[in-house]
């Protein structure tokens, strides 16, 4: 145990940075995801059929393929078309893409739940269709949607450690690394999936705490 | 905007509201088979008749919540909802037919309060984005016609920690403080627990009695009778008579209207 200690002081700082770069490649997609689950969200309850087609396909394509291919895939077909994306790039655009039709499916789900009566009310006191999109729908519609929104939030930490597969130095690669040198095998696997854990623990817990705080009157 | 040239002479008793042979189908279906009503200013008009009638779907055309496939609906002299042009009727644009609503106020049947904005917010909501006021001129809007619906100490409570009642006379207030043309009541007091009913129907009258002009549907015959200055029957679509609510009541002429207020008399 103490030598396994050692280790891990001695290993500190590529963990650490490990830890980081998750957190940062988590979060740059959940903001990507959920500007674009906006949009797709929005499209699949009030474009008309032949504009919600591609948005429809878009998602079930999305939720219908294992995430590992969707990252191999945005690792390997930028470079095909002649773009230059980094690992972690392509990996953020995969777990974005991912997120975003996740979220917009679960947006879709959130604004159809809404009643009726809410937009011809907010129409019947003369609000335009953006206004009441903006201050009808979506602040109804995000607040049921926060629960899973964090959801997705948490898969994506857990999906990002998939892009130790394209060579991004997230957590679980610098852990193999740390391995490869010490062969404390299941030591530092354990290791890493504390903090996996307790990450999305915590991300869990925040998420309950905002939902008391917004979501009392719905 | 177009307008017909009859209506640029303004005549001293024109009405508020013409309705002339409004035509609406859903489907296959006729809801409403060429109905004309007409309302001046103050006026006080209930619909009465049994559900499928079309009296509902007469107000939300009104309020344009429903398109309608024939006919003319005319507010203060403009034609709502639409415009002829090549003699071909083209539904209006998003901003105008908001511009249209905004004339009327509409309350329904289950209040249809923003769940999450308070009393006072549901109030300003319009005032704000539509009347583009700033927040305190909006505020003050507010509180006054929640005091006048008996409702200035709850102004900061949310829908769900008010009663059905007070619920109702939010929504009364969220309407009448857009200062409309015309207020559409469609069955206002359907949804409430039966001792809930009375708090909802004074606060209806007094406004009523403050020169309002009302539209309202109701199954409520004893406060029809009360409030209204003209009570109209409609059946199947069509309106059968049309008259003072002491002749309606009173005096049915025909043998369809006789057997409603047999049916529904308590």
């Amino acid at each position: 145990m103490e030598l396994f200690l050692d280790q891990v002081w001695t290993a500190r700082w590529p963990l650490w940075d490990g830890f980081l770069l998750t957190i940062e490649i988590a979060a740059a997609a959940i903001a990507c995801g959920t500007l674009l689950g906006c949009l797709v969200g929005i499209q699949l309850v009030f474009a008309p059929t032949l504009i919600r087609l591609p948005f429809r396909i878009y998602v079930d394509v999305m939720r219908g393929t294992p995430l590992l291919v969707l990252i191999l895939a945005a690792f390997y077909i930028p470079s095909v078309v002649g773009l230059n994306l980094s690992a972690t790039q392509a990996g953020i655009v995969a777990l974005a893409l991912f997120a975003g039709a996740h979220i917009g499916e679960l947006l879709r789900g959130a604004l159809q739940s809404i009643p009726p009566g809410q937009s011809e009310a907010a129409r019947s006191i003369g609000l335009t269709f953006p206004q009441m999109l903006a201050y009808v729908l979506l602040p109804q519609a995000l607040r049921s949607a926060l629960p899973p929104w964090i959801n997705t939030g948490v898969e994506l930490i857990k999906g990002s450690s998939l892009l130790s597969m394209i060579g991004v130095g997230e957590l679980l690669l610098k852990t193999q690394e740390v391995i490869g040198r010490t062969f404390m095998t299941i030591e530092f696997y354990v290791f890493a999936g504390v903090l996996y854990l307790v990450t999305n623990i915590l991300l869990d817990q925040l998420g309950k705490t905002v939902e008391r705080r917004v979501g009392g009157h719905l | 905007m177009t307008q017909p040239v009859t209506q640029l002479t303004t005549q001293p008793m024109h009405p508020l509201l013409e309705i002339r042979g409004l035509r609406k189908q859903f489907g296959t279906l006729d809801v409403l088979k060429g109905v004309d009503l007409a309302l001046n200013q103050r006026e006080v008009v209930s619909v009465i008749g049994s559900s499928g009638s079309g009296k509902t779907t007469l107000l939300r055309c009104v309020n344009l919540l429903e398109e309608f496939q024939g006919g003319e609906i005319v507010l203060d002299g403009e034609s709502i909802g639409y415009r002829v042009s090549d003699g071909r009727r083209h539904r209006l644009r998003d901003r105008e037919l908001s511009r249209q609503r905004s004339m009327t106020g509409m309350v329904f049947q289950s209040f249809n309060l923003f769940p999450h904005l308070s009393a006072a917010g549901n109030v300003m909501l319009g005032l704000r984005k539509v009347r583009r006021m700033a927040r305190d001129e909006a505020r003050a809007i507010a509180e006054k016609w929640l005091a006048r619906v008996g409702l200035a100490a709850r102004a900061d409570h949310y829908p769900s920690q008010l009663s059905g009642g007070q619920q109702q006379r939010v929504a009364i207030a969220r309407a009448l403080a857009m200062d409309p043309k015309l207020v559409l009541l469609d069955e206002v007091t359907s949804a409430l627990d039966p001792e809930l009913v009375q708090e909802v129907l004074n606060t209806v009258k007094s406004i009523a009695d403050d020169g309002a002009t009302l539209l309202i549907v109701t199954h409520e015959m004893r406060f029809a009778r009360d409030v209204s200055n003209r009570v109209v029957f409609m059946e199947q679509g069509q309106i059968v008579e049309d008259g003072p609510p002491s002749e309606i009541f009173g005096n049915p002429r025909s043998q369809r209207l006789a057997e409603f207020l047999r049916n529904t008399r308590t």
